[in-house]
């Protein structure tokens, strides 16, 4: 099963492209979706604060609210075309849950969990068992994906439900405890993964596709909903299998290839999460928003006129977008850069749920408790808060993938130095108006061979905002922010190559490391959108990710630097009631 | 990092190198290491394993599928299965 190949040299050229931005499959149904959950926001829709918040208090699940997204049609978007559905570009899905995300997480929690639940017999199992799939799915089935354990958490390897084959080979027997699973108890079907080797280890486990309409309630044991700090009303439960017995097409992919497959698989939901977070922090700063316009100081001054309030609103706008750039690039390279998704996704997945924690806490300092009580009557800031802070834990949690990251440092430190990348992949994740490859999932690996184009691609972007600046077409200001960024990066690349540790002793301080590869990550894929971008676009938003972006690095900045961010408060405060400015907006030239 | 000085990568000699790189990132001794032990006797966890994979591909100029050491997971095994791809695809 292994393939050899000598290294490909890196390829040169531009991707194909398209006129305009619009998904292969027909017509965007972003904006549909978009209208359609305005309609059901209205007093007493499905949608509407009042209700949301109500089912929240008494930690009741958004049963109307998933309905409606299945009459929509939405459960067609988590199945790819070639099993029936609609899904050819991630990015529309990523779209189309930021938009849900942006009403309720809840909602978008149990919602899209479906396509977790799926994901693996997309990439791994049979075309016949994927077709079916898809077509339960279409019919309303909810997928669910039973990974963790009580008592190991994160450690997979560790799991202790089991699978065992039948007598005479007729399938296979499960047996165990599944815990802190999200829609376990209300999925139609759930996607197990159980030890098929007593001894375990990276090929001791196997995926299996569980039909639970086909079992008695005696084989199957749903646990309590656990109680949980944000997206209350969510199904958090957990499932006990006693000697369950599902047929030998229940297996997905070959036996003993579970963990691999589910890897893989995690590479895709852990960028697909970046969705929930963008659709977080628009929430957070349209309400923001709203409400600093609204409110007055006892002098009668509008609080959004307070200098340190706007010097917040554009800070926290600044981290939105490098959030934003992040994920776009991230989404988009799904197809353009499959086989870099090691480490793409964990920066997507570790990067921007913690940035949008950050700017929802910067928001609500600067809203005092206004924030929790009076920015609206439904609780809306506080309920998005809590709700948020599972984001960053789901699909392996910030640690986890950081320690991802920390495995490569030395492969990405070498390829760094070297300028080793994809340039055609880099160049299709990073124009908007590029029409994406199909995805194939099997470019997915377990480590990125090629490192991270997009951060080794940064050195060269540099170059290229210096000769701009030569001819004006890039201020000065910005070549210099770009140079800072560029020697940080160099310098990060320097302690990154000098990290060595023996197994299961990651030394603390490469964590700090990896967090700053995060922000040189988003500052890069900013500034490669905006080297990338179709039309006049002014470049101060991009200024204003690159003086956050090297705040957080621990760079200095000055001053006049600063003042950027006031000009994305103004950007906001001046969007349209209820919407946030968004780099779709400018790159691509429509609302979203 | 051992070096590369040769072009032709037999089972024997992959062996030694990958003895050699093992050893570093444990911190002990090449010769304390058995290439007939599996790895994840000396503690080499199957995550850890993918970064010995990253500096084998670099070492080789080649790309591998890194799963290649959850097949193999002994030094002695690895090395056969390297040699044969390489030879293969050489």
């Amino acid at each position: 099963m292994t393939a050899t190949t000598p290294h490909a040299s890196a390829a040169t050229g531009t991707a194909a492209r398209s006129p305009a931005p619009v998904p292969a499959g027909g017509s965007d149904p972003v904006p549909e979706l978009v209208r359609r959950l305005d309609e059901l926001a209205v007093a007493g829709g499905p949608f509407s604060a009042e209700a949301l918040g109500a089912l929240d208090a008494r930690e009741g699940f958004p049963a109307e609210a998933c309905r409606a997204l299945d009459e929509f049609g939405l459960p067609r978007y988590y199945v790819p075309v070639e099993h029936g559905g609609a899904l050819d570009d991630f990015s529309t899905v990523m779209r189309l849950l930021r938009a849900v995300s942006r009403v309720d997480l809840t909602v978008a929690a149990a919602h899209g969990k479906t396509y977790l639940g799926a994901v693996s017999t997309w990439i791994a199992g049979a075309p016949d068992r994927a077709t079916w799939l898809g077509r339960r799915i279409a019919e309303g089935a909810v997928v669910s994906c039973a990974l963790t354990e009580r008592h190991h958490g994160s450690d997979l390897l560790a799991g202790e439900v089991t699978a065992r084959e039948a007598d005479g080979g007729a399938g296979w027997r499960v047996t165990g405890e599944k815990w802190l699973i999200n829609n376990i108890t209300r999925a139609d079907l759930v996607t197990v993964l159980a030890r098929t080797d007593p001894a375990g280890g990276p090929r001791g486990f196997s995926l299996f596709l569980v039909d639970k309409s086909r079992l008695t309630s005696e084989q199957l044991n749903p646990l309590p909903k656990v109680p949980t700090y944000g997206i209350r009303g969510a199904d958090i439960s957990g499932m006990e299998f006693h000697d369950v017995r599902v047929p030998s097409d229940a297996l997905i992919g070959e036996a003993g290839r579970g963990v691999e497959i589910i890897l893989k698989a995690l590479h895709l939901t852990r960028t697909g999460c970046v969705a929930m977070s963008l659709g977080a922090g628009d929430h957070a700063l349209s309400l923001a928003a709203r409400f600093t316009t609204t409110a007055t100081t006892d002098d009668g001054t509008s609080i959004s006129e307070l200098p340190h309030v706007r010097r917040e609103l554009g800070a926290a706008m600044a981290g939105l977008l490098l959030a934003e750039a992040t994920g776009l690039v991230a989404v988009r390279a799904v197809h353009a850069l499959t086989a870099e998704m090691s480490v793409v996704s964990a920066v997507a997945k570790a990067y921007v749920p913690a940035q949008v924690d950050d700017l929802v806490a910067r928001l609500l300092h600067s809203l005092g408790p206004y924030g929790l009580l009076d920015a609206d009557g439904h609780g809306r800031f506080a309920k998005l808060e809590r709700d948020h802070r599972i984001i960053g834990i789901f699909d392996g949690s910030s640690l986890v993938n950081r320690n991802a990251l920390i495995d490569q440092f030395a492969r990405l430190s070498r390829g760094y130095r070297t300028g080793r990348q994809d340039e055609e992949g880099l160049d299709e994740a990073t124009d908007l108006g590029a029409r994406l490859r199909p995805f194939d999932p099997r470019a997915l690996s377990l480590l990125s061979g090629t490192g991270a184009s997009v951060v080794a691609g940064l050195p060269a972007a540099v170059d290229r905002v210096h000769d701009l600046a030569v001819t004006e077409a890039a201020s000065d200001r910005l070549a210099t922010l770009a140079e800072r960024l560029r020697r940080a990066t160099d310098r990060l690349h320097e302690e990154m190559a000098a990290v060595r540790f023996p197994p299961r002793a990651v030394p603390g301080h490469a964590f700090e490391l990896a967090e700053r590869y995060e922000l040189c990550f988003a500052a890069a894929a900013a500034l490669h959108l905006w080297l990338r971008r179709r039309d006049g676009l002014d470049e101060a938003w991009l200024r204003g990710c690159l003086v956050t972006a090297l705040t957080e690095l621990g760079e200095p900045v000055g001053e006049t630097e600063r003042e950027d961010l006031d000009i994305l408060a103004d950007a906001l405060l001046s969007a349209r009631p209820g919407t946030v400015p968004s780099l779709l907006d400018s790159l691509e030239g429509t609302v979203r | 990092m051992p070096e590369s000085d040769v072009e032709i990568h037999s089972a024997q000699s992959l062996v030694r190198w990958l003895t050699e790189c093992v050893a570093m990132h444990l911190a002990r001794p090449a010769d304390t290491i058995d290439a007939s032990v599996p790895l994840s006797d000396y503690g080499l966890d199957s995550v850890y394993a993918l970064s010995v994979i990253a500096e084998l591909e670099d070492h080789l100029d080649v790309s591998l599928d890194p799963a290649i050491m959850w097949d193999n997971p002994t030094i002695d095994a690895l090395s056969k299965a390297l040699a044969e791809e390489l030879a293969l695809n050489g």
